[in-house]
Parts: C-alpha cells; sequence; structure tokens
C-alpha cells in the first residue's frame, strides 16, 4: 500500500505497543545479563565489575560441567528417543485404517498438559513406596528390579529421560503426520505402479519427501531440550547429589538460593550462546532453514 | 472353462492378500495401542487412583475402586487453594492472551500488508525473540520487575507473557496476512475507510482461522508457564496453577490421595479445552512448529 503521511503515523501507533512490550521485557532482559555477567552482584549491595572472572570461575567448576553433560544427556535422549518413535508411528498412523483420530488424540494429548502436573504425576509413578512402577514390578514377580527411580543417583537420570520423552512424542508424532499428509498421493501411487514394496516406498520416497520437516524437528527438540527446567526442578530439584542437575537449575540454584546474580548471569550468557551455536551447527549440518 | 479356474485363482489369491492384510493391521493396531496405553496410562491411573482411599491405594492400585472417596477432592481443595490457584491462572491466562493476540495482530498487519523502510528490519527483530532462551532472562527479569515495582502484584506474569509470546504470534499472523489478495483494502480506502477501520473490520475477521491458532497456542502456554511465576511470584494468593501444585505436592507428599485429586482437577479445564478444539490445536501446534 502507497504511504500517506497519515499512514506513516498509523505504523507507528500500531507497532509501538507491541514493540515497547516487547523490547521491554524480552529484550532488554537478554541485554541485561551480558551486562551482569561481568559484575559480581549479590542483588542487593552495590556491583563491582570483575570483567571475566565470574567466566573463569564457570570453567573451573565441576558442578557446572556435571549440569552441561547432564543438558547434553537430555538432548541426546530427546532426539534419540523422540524423533525416531514420533516416526514410526506417525508412518503407522499415516494410513486408511479405522480410528486414526483416537490414536492421534491420545497421542498428542500429554503436550497439551503442563509440566508440572506430569513431573508431580510421574514422581507419584516412580514413588519407591507405592509408586506405579515398583507396584508393577511386584505383581509380575520382579521384585528385584524395584528400584528407589528417584533416590539412587545410578537410576534418577534414566527415570527422568524417560519422562521427558514420553511428554513430548506427541508434538513430533503431529508435526510429523502434517507433513506426511502434505505428500501428494500420485506419488505413492506411482511408486506402487512400478512394484515398490511397503518398505522400499518408505525409505525412498517418503522419508526423502519430509526429510526438512525432519531436520526442523530435530532443532526444535535439541532446542527444546536445552530449556529443560521446570520438569526436573519439581521431579528432583537436580538431586540426588546434583545427578540430574541441568544448567538451567544450576543458574537458578546460584542465583536465587546462592545469591550469585553477576555468575549466575554469567550461566545465563553461556546457556544463550550454546542454544545458538549448537542450533547454528544443527542447520549448517543439515542445511535446514534456521526458524 | 478356463475363464472359471482363473477366476477361481483369483480368488484365492485375493484371500490370500488379504488374510496378509489382516495380519498386517492386526500388527499395527497392536503398536498403536501399545503406544496409547503407554500415552495416556499414567494419567488414567492417577485419575482412577484419586478416588480411592489411602489404604484402598496400597492394596489395589491397579483396580477400579470399590468406593468412591470423594474426601481427596475436599482436602485438595481447601489445603491447596485449588479456588484462589484457578482464579488467578484464569485472570492472567486470559488477559495475557488477549492482549498479545490483540497487538500481535495490529503488528502483523502493519507488517504484511504495507511497505516502509524498517519493515523487514522490524520482522526479524521480533522473530529473533523465537530463539531467547527464556531462563537466560529469569535473573534481569527479576531484578527489572523489582525495580518497576512489579514484583508480586496480580498483573506481574502479564508482561513477561505478552513479550515472549508476541513473536510466535507475529510470526503466524503475518505469513497468514501476507497471502490476502493485494487490492484488499483499496476499495475499503476508497470509500473512505480509515486504516485502523480496515484492520478491524476487514483483516481482523478474514483472519480468523489465524487468530483461532494464535489464541489456542497462547492460551495453553500461558496456562502450563512455570520458571516466571516461580520466579516472580512469591504471595500464595497470587500463585498460578502450576506454581501452586508444585509447592502443594512439595508440602504433602505422603498425601497421595489429595495430590492426585488435586492434579486431576488441574487436568480437568486444559482437557476439556483439548478435546473441544482437538482439530484446531493440531493445526495451530503444526503451522507453529513446522515453521517456528
Amino acid at each position: 500500500m502507497h504511504l500517506t503521511k497519515k499512514s506513516k503515523v498509523a505504523i507507528i501507533i500500531g507497532l509501538l505497543p507491541a514493540l515497547v512490550l516487547y523490547i521491554l521485557f524480552a529484550i532488554l532482559p537478554i541485554i541485561q545479563s551480558f551486562y551482569y555477567s561481568l559484575m559480581e552482584w549479590n542483588g542487593i549491595s552495590d556491583m563491582t565489575f570483575v570483567g571475566i572472572d565470574n567466566f573463569k570461575r564457570l570453567f573451573q567448576e565441576p558442578l557446572f560441567w556435571s549440569s552441561v553433560k547432564n543438558n547434553v544427556y537430555v538432548v541426546t535422549a530427546s532426539v534419540l528417543g523422540q524423533i525416531p518413535i514420533a516416526l514410526f508411528i506417525a508412518l503407522l498412523l499415516n494410513r486408511k485404517l479405522k480410528g486414526v483420530r483416537i490414536f492421534r488424540t491420545i497421542g498428542f494429548l500429554p503436550v497439551v498438559l503442563s509440566t508440572v502436573v506430569i513431573s508431580l504425576t510421574w514422581s507419584l509413578i516412580y514413588n519407591s513406596k507405592n509408586g506405579m512402577l515398583n507396584e508393577l514390578l511386584r505383581t509380575v514377580g520382579l521384585d528385584g528390579l524395584t528400584q528407589n527411580w528417584l533416590g539412587d543417583t545410578k537410576w534418577t537420570m534414566f527415570a527422568v529421560l524417560v519422562t521427558i520423552i514420553w511428554q513430548f512424542i506427541g508434538l513430533y508424532l503431529i508435526i510429523f503426520l502434517a507433513a506426511l499428509q502434505n505428500i501428494p498421493e500420485e506419488v505413492l501411487e506411482a511408486a506402487k505402479m512400478d512394484g515398490a514394496s511397503e518398505w522400499v516406498t518408505t525409505f525412498k520416497i517418503t522419508i526423502p519427501m519430509i526429510w526438512s520437516t525432519i531436520i526442523v524437528a530435530v532443532i526444535l527438540c535439541i532446542s527444546g531440550s536445552l530449556k529443560t527446567f521446570d520438569l526436573i526442578y519439581v521431579m528432583t530439584n537436580g538431586g540426588p547429589a546434583h545427578s540430574t542437575e541441568v544448567m538451567a537449575l544450576y543458574m537458578f540454584n546460584e542465583t536465587f538460593s546462592k545469591l550469585n546474580y553477576g555468575y549466575g548471569s554469567a550461566v545465563s550468557v553461556f546457556i544463550f550462546f550454546f542454544s545458538l551455536i549448537l542450533i547454528f551447527i544443527v542447520t549448517k549440518v543439515f542445511k535446514g532453514k534456521m526458524i | 472353462m478356463e475363464t472359471v479356474v482363473k477366476s477361481k485363482k483369483d480368488t484365492r489369491t485375493k484371500d490370500l492378500t488379504s488374510k496378509k492384510k489382516s495380519i498386517k493391521n492386526t500388527i499395527i493396531y497392536t503398536i498403536l495401542g501399545i503406544f496409547s496405553l503407554v500415552n495416556a496410562y499414567p494419567i488414567v491411573w492417577m485419575v482412577i487412583n484419586s478416588f480411592k482411599s489411602e489404604s484402598e491405594f496400597v492394596v489395589n492400585q491397579f483396580g477400579f475402586p470399590k468406593v468412591f472417596v470423594l474426601e481427596n477432592y475436599i482436602n485438595a481443595w481447601d489445603i491447596a487453594n485449588l479456588g484462589v490457584l484457578f482464579k488467578n491462572s484464569i485472570f492472567i491466562c486470559i488477559t495475557a492472551t488477549g492482549i498479545t493476540v490483540l497487538l500481535g495482530a495490529l503488528a502483523s498487519y502493519f507488517l504484511s500488508r504495507f511497505t516502509f523502510k524498517m519493515n523487514k528490519f522490524i520482522y526479524s527483530f521480533f522473530i529473533f525473540g523465537l530463539l531467547i532462551p527464556i531462563h537466560a532472562t529469569l535473573v534481569p527479569m527479576f531484578i527489572l520487575m523489582r525495580n518497576l515495582g512489579l514484583l508480586d502484584t496480580p498483573i506481574t506474569l502479564i508482561f513477561p507473557y505478552i513479550a515472549f509470546h508476541l513473536p510466535i504470534t507475529i510470526f503466524i499472523l503475518t505469513s497468514f496476512m501476507k497471502a490476502f489478495p493485494k487490492d484488499i483494502e483499496e476499495s475499503a480506502i476508497m470509500d473512505g475507510c480509515g486504516i485502523f477501520r480496515v484492520f478491524w473490520s476487514i483483516i481482523l475477521p478474514m483472519s480468523r482461522p489465524a487468530l483461532a491458532t494464535v489464541v489456542i497456542l497462547n492460551f495453553i502456554y500461558n496456562w502450563n508457564e512455570f520458571s516466571f511465576a516461580l520466579v516472580l511470584i512469591n504471595d500464595p494468593e497470587l500463585q498460578t496453577l502450576p506454581l501452586g501444585l508444585a509447592n502443594f505436592a512439595g508440602q504433602f507428599t505422603t498425601n497421595y490421595g489429595a495430590q492426585m485429586a488435586g492434579l486431576t482437577m488441574s487436568l480437568v479445564p486444559i482437557v476439556i479445552f483439548y478435546l473441544l478444539l482437538e482439530k484446531e490445536i493440531v493445526k495451530g501446534m503444526t503451522a507453529g512448529a513446522v515453521k517456528g
């Protein structure tokens, strides 16, 4: 549309409220966390400029590195657990079967529920005394396999990862289903006419045709996994003995429990760049589209 | 004679393929059934057991309750202060969603229907927000809110919720509005319609499907949000549902029945919302996720 003076004013009026709120409450905080990361500060007293001291301390802190390692576990488990299972189920659901809708509805349900509710439900399932999992093992006579799932450093990470995988399979399932339904029917018909078996069609035609969607799903999955916080905060609060602590949780505890605002901000800055770099690498390697 | 033989052979192969097909379908249904069971059972288990007394829960976890105990629900409602939590969550959710969608739609209208110098930059600037990890903003957000005197008030959470959901809202709405034919506003303007009138009476009604999507997405995000609430809200009277539930469960770790009843009650609104709008939600999630 051509611009008159009046429309210029209108544009400013129209964009300003959204821009102001967005800059003030999303952009400003992320910039400020850079600034705070160079300070030593407990949130109340005066700030002292310490340069990159916070980062030096960060890189020498074994607990921080163990939280990075746990984050890598979450990313790996999510990508290897959620994506293949979701793709497999989506391929099964993408047929002319009766009741597909019901399976789809149930499949997506966990994605809609709040992480807090999911964490609490699974905490009850993992409960060592009366939890469903141990009760189930006892019922089928596998008493020896019962564990203190959330209290034993050997098992806690495993238990948490199972819940994380469970929570988001549905999201990728729906994404893959949408992509599969966009494949023109003629393409698959033609393959069938040429005598291609279902396996061949799936691996040589269907999957390559939705490859870009798979890459987007992987990127979403990685960036989502790096944000893991609520679930672990509620289920284990990083314990026992820091065995499930992830970066966001380490940052949270340093800042709000130990009141190391500067140091906590340094962790924030690290998380920010870590996500950005990882997403960048994945996009480059798979030649996917960023965003 | 020949044709008879041939047709007999035909039916036989048909029988064989249909038999093969039915075996295949059985396998597929079995896999899908197991998947659905694993997906739904944790929730169903919790709902069923929320009706059992503590003593029945211990001896009979997998069956239906012999007597439906409603006491858990009364306890949970009182102890967890669920009435207040619901009220806070509904207020924050509706206000934040309304403002986000309205401001987002307005911004999307100008970004998609007008050409001006900063257009591309402002759009990318908004989309950049999709990459900001919210946990990296918790510390400065806390301090900013404290300096603004907005810590622990009924409207505190509305601000970060709007700011962090504008990117996805603008992203979806802009791509939708861009697809409208170019001359859509021309005739209205010729008739003397103002720019904002065009937005309100033409663009908004035309964007209904995309608006439904962003309303649903915003509602689900806001309803479930936890981190900002955890950092910015302290007063029990101002807590949202996820925050209140987390605190409640932390304090009553041994009262399984009440915990499960509380969780079940908190599930009801969002599950109804989901089942009613399932089609739109799925559409919205795919639109938002595939592209965003």
